[in-house]
């Protein structure tokens, strides 16, 4: 029980029961990232939108969503709902929680990723005869996604965290299966260590990852890599 | 004129020590500092969610049984208690870290943990099962319980020893319970409530409180029975408080207290020995 037991970090280090765990903690949190994504696109544009019959239901929601803690929302939708004759399994309950939430901080991000693209590449796409959706889809959110990704990679990271609250309505995420491995020998340290070290490899991936998709959408902006600035050098 | 002032001053100053002596002999406390955290103090964890034995009333108060019972020990001892609501799978390591002087939360006896902290058993206690009023699925026996959705709290021995059990029921060929485990046992009878789950499997007593005010019924109890005792890391404040408790059973107090809330005595236990002790 006392001081750091190597055998003890090494064993839980390779423990398929904790390896269950951030499975779980995986697909919760791409799930949730998706969901929230959508709904985040999908607000955001309404929320963009001249008319107030779409922007008030957008509005609602990001006031709704971003105003109260995710934990009430889990224990609302968990134990509350039910009072009233709505019952979701912890899965739904989850992905609900976790996604709206999540939707709800993206259409903030989306919304200021879109308004960052140049008002000329708006008029030129309208006068060149596109509508509101091949605009957006070929012109505008290919711009936006430069800005939008940095910030929605912090989400991201930040995400597969706060997956960890699923555990306060039972679901047996990483979090959850660590306390449960600690009333075995107790050896606490050792356990949190290890956890923690899942955590740092998962995000730790997902900033190369976000790297990578950053690179790509950086493309037509940096100057080492510009049509231009080959040809410049060419003819140096 | 000098002379006056100086009888006064002297005069003054032997009252005022003397009623510090006597302050002192009054409540001097049985135990010191260290084997206690604090002098002067005993630091209790406790996890109020399971009414009648330790809960918070509306008015954000601990009552229950077992306060009751650290509330006397320590004074008996002249030592002022201070309460630590927690999270059960915090205490036992908050133990170890020397974050508390003594764990009364009903913890149940066993041979492993009786290695790492010195248990002195005082209470009758055993898994119980708490279903909807009426009793809706006919549980019965743990067998009834198989395929069911079953809450329990999280790295206690209720948790443990319905998992063994559960293992045991699908390696006969019964359908395995789905356990749910959640943060603390009022959680678990919250998910209950909203029929999130269709059992919660917690302790006799609070089973039994349930089942008399109407909200849930006791299905099954007296499962793996184990008395709940107190933990100590300190084996001379183990000792210290076993002697109080053996006192407030020779003067009728620990009769009492125990019929006051219908909580059932150690004395059943096959291992009680007549005195309260380390074991």
């Amino acid at each position: 029980m006392k001081g750091w037991d190597w055998s003890s970090f090494l064993e839980y280090l390779v423990s398929p029961y904790l390896l269950e765990g951030v499975w779980v903690t995986i697909w919760l949190t791409a799930a949730s990232l998706l969901i929230g994504v959508v709904c985040g696109l999908i607000v955001a544009l309404l929320r963009m939108s001249k008319s107030p019959v779409l922007q008030m239901p957008a509005r609602l929601y990001t006031w709704v969503w971003r105003g109260t803690p995710l934990l009430v929302q889990l224990i609302i939708l968990y134990t509350g709902l039910p009072q009233i004759g709505i019952k979701l399994s912890v899965v739904q309950c989850s992905l609900i929680g976790l996604g709206f939430n999540e939707g709800a901080y993206l259409s903030e991000i989306i919304r200021a990723g879109i308004m960052s693209v140049d008002r000329g590449q708006f008029n030129a796409a309208r006068a060149l005869g596109m509508n509101y959706r091949v605009m957006m889809q070929r012109i505008i959110l290919p711009q936006a996604a430069r800005i939008i990704v940095p910030d929605l990679g912090n989400r991201f990271n930040g995400l597969l965290k706060f997956s960890s609250l699923a555990s306060v309505i039972s679901l047996e995420e990483l979090m959850r299966r660590a306390q449960m491995l600690t009333q075995v020998k107790f050896a606490v340290l050792e356990i949190f260590i290890v956890t923690s070290i899942y955590y740092l490899v998962l995000t730790t991936i997902w900033g190369v990852a976000q790297a990578r998709i950053e690179e790509y959408f950086e493309r037509g902006y940096s100057q080492k890599n510009s049509s231009r600035a080959k040809t410049l050098a060419r003819t140096a | 004129m000098r002379r006056t002032l100086v009888c006064i001053l002297v005069a003054g100053l032997v009252v005022s020590q003397a009623a510090l002596v006597c302050a002192q002999t009054k409540g001097t406390p049985l135990v010191g500092s260290p084997p206690l955290l604090l002098p002067g103090k005993l630091i209790i964890a406790i996890n109020a969610t399971i009414p009648p034995v330790q809960y918070i009333d509306d008015k954000g108060n601990l009552r229950g049984m077992r306060v009751e019972l650290g509330d006397e020990i320590a004074r008996r001892l002249n030592l002022e208690a201070n309460w630590v609501n927690i999270q059960f799978e915090a205490m036992i390591p908050g133990l170890q870290g020397s974050r508390w002087d003594m764990i009364n939360t009903g913890l149940f006896y066993t041979e492993e943990r009786a290695k790492i902290m010195s248990l002195v058993p005082y209470e009758l206690q055993a898994i119980s099962v708490s279903v909807p009023k009426g009793n809706p699925h006919k549980v019965k026996s743990t067998e009834d319980m198989a395929g069911k959705v079953v809450a329990v709290e999280v790295a206690g021995y209720e948790e443990r020893n319905i998992k063994a059990i559960n293992q045991e029921q699908v390696a006969r060929g019964l359908r395995p319970m789905d356990i749910r485990t959640f943060n603390t046992f009022a959680d678990c009878y919250q998910a209950l409530k909203a029929g999130q789950v269709e059992a919660v499997v917690s302790v006799d007593a609070t089973g039994k409180y349930y089942q008399d005010r109407g909200d849930f019924e006791r299905a099954i109890f007296g499962l793996k029975g184990s008395p709940a005792s107190l933990a100590f890391k300190s084996k001379e404040l183990a000792e210290a408080v076993a002697k109080i408790l053996n006192n407030m059973k020779q003067d009728g107090s620990y009769d009492k207290l125990f019929d006051k809330w219908g909580v059932a005595k150690i004395f059943g236990w096959e291992k009680w020995t007549g005195s309260f002790k380390i074991h």
